[in-house]
């Protein structure tokens, strides 16, 4: 087992090495020139020794791969860079704006897995009803709405129509407790909506081949309420493979949280680097894509050794 | 017929002839797909879409990029049936016009990310060694990657257009087949007929081609319809961002985009775009969970890594 957790480790590194390169060379593909699109609002761009001051400043003057060694070096050390447009710290903007994202990011993942599994569960117990039917219908909408059309869809209905919940914008978890939740409210459901639907459809098929086994017939067959065929059969090993999901999931709400901020205006890490794209903002981009990575990367990882914990045979194999 | 596919890991006879989709045969794979009512809708919804692209000059009102400036932010009215934009120009025509960027780049998405990532996952699968450790690395790399982030930057990396986003979607989506493939290469390379085509002298080439791939052929379609849906989705969400397609080409996401600036006013606008993407993803999900039913029983566990 530890055999197999230090090769897990020691390949998440080597992933997260490739993915810095991939995503080094992506933004330095990014077409302007980022110091020239920052300053022109405040300064004289027809004074070409400034902008060659301002370039060598932040280091793009260098050959690429010279670059590309000083951010590795200094992304390590903890030392992120500054935005090419504002000029802060990156660090300082990303642990401004992080609690922003990360509740929005939590409470989804909660709604997403919690409603994903009773759904695919109960479809799975109830097939071919009329129930199961209506929810294989709802997660097969859940999957294919846009999560912009769906923000567009809440918010006429709880902000313009009904006036329930506020349409958009954010506060603080503990300026105002309440009017925070309501805030969330919406953004989270949309962001839960993509990943719920996977996980219930993924839940159910699951469940349906455990259920389809022999053991199963067996466990009926000795007499066991299907309470506990159900509970103590079938559960465990439906579950080993819908954890694979898990680290798709994450990735999945993150992606949305790119429009889903932009909608509800909320000040968040998705908003953040929206901008940063559209800007040529080459840390802000790079930073945000590194540490996407890392936290897919960081639940695959907690995955993949959930897996060899729960399943022997993947950690002989490997 | 069907058994015979279905048994034949089991039966040593059959082991000497290649699993291929053909002993299931279009037909029957037509019959046991009709039979499932989700999967006709999806058929009925695709039909409409691609002959709403491919005939949208005959079925389109107006002109998609005539603005009628007397005729601004209408409601639906008998002139114009889902009103007008923020131009005056029919909105009926453009979301009809809209069909086709969706329809092109989810089609232009598939091909592309099929095509690479079958050569990938064979160049993988069969080679092994080196080129599988390179190919399948990076794969994982995409894999970890937030892929709508990956996409963005790459979109506004290669520039506006068409092409261009049919280009980043696909950067990303061939991943996915590419690792599908690999390992049905890897199941299928052991098996004795394959070892019985090479004894016979085929080249590896002919292997591949004849044996190997017919092999994939099944998951492949199912990735495909899946694929079609998914590179939808992203399209609108580029386009809703401002990303891709640029104006005046009608595209769905686009019209969603400048219809929310107006949804307190005139709700229509940003409701109908959003229907058209929702269905189109629909129909495709649909289809994609059909043919999988239909083509393979035991890959009822869905989404299912080889």
């Amino acid at each position: 087992m530890t055999r197999y957790i230090i090769f897990r480790l020691f390949y998440a590194v080597l992933l997260l090495a490739g993915t810095m390169v991939i995503t080094f060379f992506m933004t330095r593909m990014l077409p302007g020139d980022p110091i020239r699109a920052a300053m022109q609002q405040n300064l004289d761009l027809r004074d070409e020794s400034i902008v060659q001051e301002v370039r060598a400043r932040f280091g793009l003057d260098r050959p690429v791969h010279i670059q590309f060694g000083m951010w590795t070096r200094d992304f390590f050390t903890g030392n992120w860079g500054n935005s090419l447009s504002s000029g802060q710290k990156v660090v300082d903007m990303f642990l401004q704006r992080a609690p922003v994202t990360l509740e929005l990011f939590f409470l989804s993942l909660f709604w997403s897995w919690l409603i994903g599994i009773i759904m695919g569960v109960v479809s799975a117990l109830k097939r071919n009803s009329m129930l199961d039917f209506g929810i294989t219908g709802i997660s097969i909408g859940g999957l294919s709405i846009p999560v912009f059309w769906e923000a567009i869809i809440l918010i006429y209905i709880f902000g313009v129509w009904w006036k329930i919940l506020p349409p958009s914008g954010y506060v603080p978890f503990f300026e105002d407790p309440i009017m925070n939740l309501k805030m969330v409210a919406m953004p989270t459901f949309v962001m839960a909506t993509h990943g719920m639907a996977g996980v219930a459809r993924y839940v159910r098929s699951c469940l349906l081949e455990v259920i389809g086994q022999d053991f199963i017939r067996t466990a009926r067959a000795k007499g066991l309420r299907e309470r506990a065929v159900i509970i103590s059969h079938a559960f465990k090993p439906a579950a080993i493979p819908v954890l694979t999901i898990f680290g798709g999931t994450f990735g999945g709400i993150l992606g949305g949280s790119f429009i889903i901020e932009l909608m509800f205006a909320i000040p968040g890490l998705g908003r953040m680097g929206l901008d940063a794209i559209f800007q040529r903002d080459f840390p802000i981009i790079q930073t945000m894509a590194v540490l996407g990575s890392s936290c897919v990367l960081i639940a695959n990882l907690v995955t993949d050794i959930a897996y060899g914990w729960l399943d022997p045979r993947v950690r002989i194999y490997k | 017929m069907e058994e015979t596919n279905k048994k034949v890991d089991e039966t040593s006879e059959h082991d000497l002839e290649p699993r291929r989709m053909s002993t299931v045969g279009f037909r029957g794979l037509l019959k046991t797909l009709l039979k499932n009512r989700l999967s006709v809708i999806g058929i009925v919804v695709i039909i409409l879409m691609f002959s709403l692209a491919l005939f949208a000059p005959l079925l389109a009102p107006y002109d998609p990029n005539e603005p009628d400036y007397y005729n601004l932010l209408k409601g639906p009215s008998a002139k114009h049936w889902l009103g007008t934009d923020d131009l005056g120009r029919d909105l009926l025509s453009r979301i009809i016009y809209g069909a086709q960027v969706s329809m092109t780049v989810g089609l232009g998405c598939t091909v592309f990310s099929l095509m690479f990532g079958t050569f990938m996952g064979v160049l993988s699968g069969y080679r092994g060694g080196a080129w599988d450790m390179v190919i399948m690395r990076i794969c994982d790399m995409i894999f970890i990657f937030p892929g709508f982030m990956f996409i963005l930057i790459m979109a506004a990396a290669l520039g506006p257009g068409m092409i261009n986003i049919i280009i980043a979607i696909s950067l990303f989506g061939w991943a996915g087949p590419a690792r599908l493939v690999r390992g049905n290469v890897l199941a299928v390379r052991e098996m004795p007929y394959v070892e019985a085509a090479r004894a016979a002298g085929a080249s590896n080439t002919r292997i591949m081609f004849k044996y190997v791939l017919p092999n994939c052929l099944a998951p492949m379609i199912v990735a495909a319809a899946l694929g079609l849906g998914a590179a939808v989705g992203m399209e609108a969400g580029a386009a809703f961002l401002g990303i891709g397609v640029q104006p005046p080409t009608p595209s769905w996401g686009r019209e969603l985009r400048v219809g929310y600036t107006y949804l307190s006013t005139v709700p229509l606008y940003s409701v109908a775009p959003g229907l058209m993407i929702t269905m189109a993803i629909m129909a495709f999900i649909a289809l994609g969970d059909g043919l999988r039913d239909a083509l393979d029983p035991r890959l009822r566990g869905e989404g299912k890594k080889v």
